[in-house]
């Protein structure tokens, strides 16, 4: 079972997450009246780019897009989905903590190298981007942290099943992380790194073929864990994958709809909006959660 | 997609994914491009078929002419279609690019595309309505099934005769040849 928990997680990440782009454009065409893509549309985005021809810039440009996919990959295993957790150790939280951030860091290297002034840009804004979320974030996952008492996500999981979720028992901090969430995903109202209209698709303007492929499957396993990190620490994990999966789709299907609405913002209004709401609310929480115990 | 569909994936899923995921890129020549909005926003959904526009033409494999071509914008054009990686489909939309239209004694217009880059098909009309667009690619999907879109390897194979009308209308040009041209023929 363990060892069959080390494949099994990668396969769910990808579909769970490929099954969230394939709604995502479905939703988002219904919100603008139109009848949309079939839901395997990314799919068969991923299979066509896997068969075409593409250049390579050099063995950076390969090697960092490797770089952020496997930190995908390894972020994925430390994630308990219900019942089934390839590595829970004590400290996961915190290695989670250091591995999300392996995904900006390869792009950004592979970015580099094909020396293209757009990309340069998009690197840019992503990094300014996550160093704006980083703060709530951590505020949030501090708190966490202070109430539970422990860094294990599975210590988390269980905790909260004694008593109450963590969204009631950490409201603040819930609320902090819930409104961050589009930050960290990337989509609409913080989509200025992959601006297609400003930067011709910012850091995958280079990338083509079996590259934009790879790149497609690491938006992917992103998309899931940063939903899965939020269903496991604010709203009590799960028994089975599948209650699990409802939960991603009750908190993902907000942020598609303001998605289709909203027009995006500019760098420094997301920083504005990171630094300021969120970050009060984290803050309090945290001072609220360290003082009570 | 129907049940029969799945016997071709498994079949040839190169073949059935260059046809369902067909992605355009933005590139405006001429008047054209007023009908392109149409098609990929609310009226004439275009993303049913899988056609949606991208950035760059790294990631595209659908080219629309759209329009008259003038002699500065064939050099973009040519930069471009060489820029996209293989398998790539050319359609030209509207009468200009097909012998000139009304532009036919410009003096700063070219009157054949087909001489310049190599086309898939044809969209006949000055203007095309939206809906010619889904004909085309419907049209497109068939010829990718019998294997007839093959534009991209007929510029591979003639690549000396595209080279030298390049050559004819926009004089030296300042960028290497794509393939090597063979001194004898």
């Amino acid at each position: 079972m363990k060892i069959a928990s080390f494949f099994l997680l990668p396969i769910i990440g990808f579909t769970v997450g490929i099954f969230f782009m394939g709604l995502s454009r479905r939703i988002m065409a219904r919100i603008h009246w139109r009848y949309g893509p079939p839901l395997v549309q990314p799919l068969l985005d991923i299979i066509k780019l896997f068969h075409q021809r593409s250049i390579s810039h050099g063995v950076i440009f390969e090697f960092g897009l490797l770089l952020s996919l496997a930190g995908g990959i390894v972020t994925l295993l430390f994630i308990p989905i219900g019942n089934i957790c390839a590595l829970n150790m004590s400290g996961g939280l915190l290695v989670v903590l250091y591995l999300m951030l392996l995904a900006p860091f390869g792009i950004a290297l592979s970015g580099g190298e094909a020396a293209n002034p757009n990309v340069s840009i998009g690197i840019s804004r992503k990094m300014l981007l996550a160093l704006s979320y980083e703060v709530p974030f951590l505020l949030a996952l501090l708190a966490v942290m202070v109430e539970y008492n422990t860094i294990s996500i599975v210590e988390i999981i269980e905790l909260q099943r004694a008593s109450s979720w963590g969204i009631v028992s950490l409201p603040l901090s819930g609320i902090a992380l819930f409104l961050i969430l589009p930050a960290m995903l990337g989509i609409r109202p913080f989509d200025m790194v992959e601006a297609p209209q400003e930067i011709a698709s910012g850091p995958k303007v280079e990338y083509g073929g079996k590259f934009l492929a790879l790149y497609t499957i690491e938006r992917a396993f992103h998309e899931f864990i940063v939903i899965a990190l939020f269903v496991n620490l604010f709203l009590g994990g799960a028994n089975n994958p599948f209650t699990f999966f409802i939960k991603m789709l009750v908190i993902f299907t907000p942020f598609i709809c303001i998605s289709a609405v909203f027009p995006r913002f500019r760098i420094e209004q997301a920083i504005r909006f990171c630094w300021r709401l969120p970050t009060i609310l984290a803050l309090i929480g945290l001072i609220i959660a360290s003082v009570w115990r | 997609m129907d049940r029969k569909a799945i016997k071709k994936w498994l079949k040839d899923p190169e073949k059935m994914g260059n046809k369902y995921s067909l992605w355009a890129v933005y590139f405006c020549t001429g008047c054209g491009i007023i009908e392109v909005p149409p098609v990929i926003t609310s009226r004439w959904d275009a993303e049913r078929f899988g056609v949606i526009p991208v950035a760059t033409p790294r990631q595209a494999n659908l080219f629309l002419i759209t329009g008259y071509v003038s002699v500065k914008t064939l050099r973009a054009i040519i930069r471009t279609y060489e820029q996209m990686r293989e398998p790539k489909y050319t359609v030209g939309f509207g009468s200009c690019p097909i012998n000139g239209g009304m532009y036919w004694d410009s003096y700063n217009t070219i009157k054949h595309l087909d001489k310049y880059i190599p086309i898939d098909g044809w969209i006949a009309g000055c203007m095309p309505r939206p809906e010619a667009v889904f004909i085309a690619v419907t049209h497109l999907w068939t010829l990718i099934d019998k294997g007839m879109a093959n534009a991209y390897k007929k510029y591979r194979k003639q690549y000396k005769y595209y080279r030298r009308n390049q050559e004819m209308a926009l004089g030296k040009l300042e960028w290497p040849p794509l393939y090597p041209i063979s001194k004898d023929e």
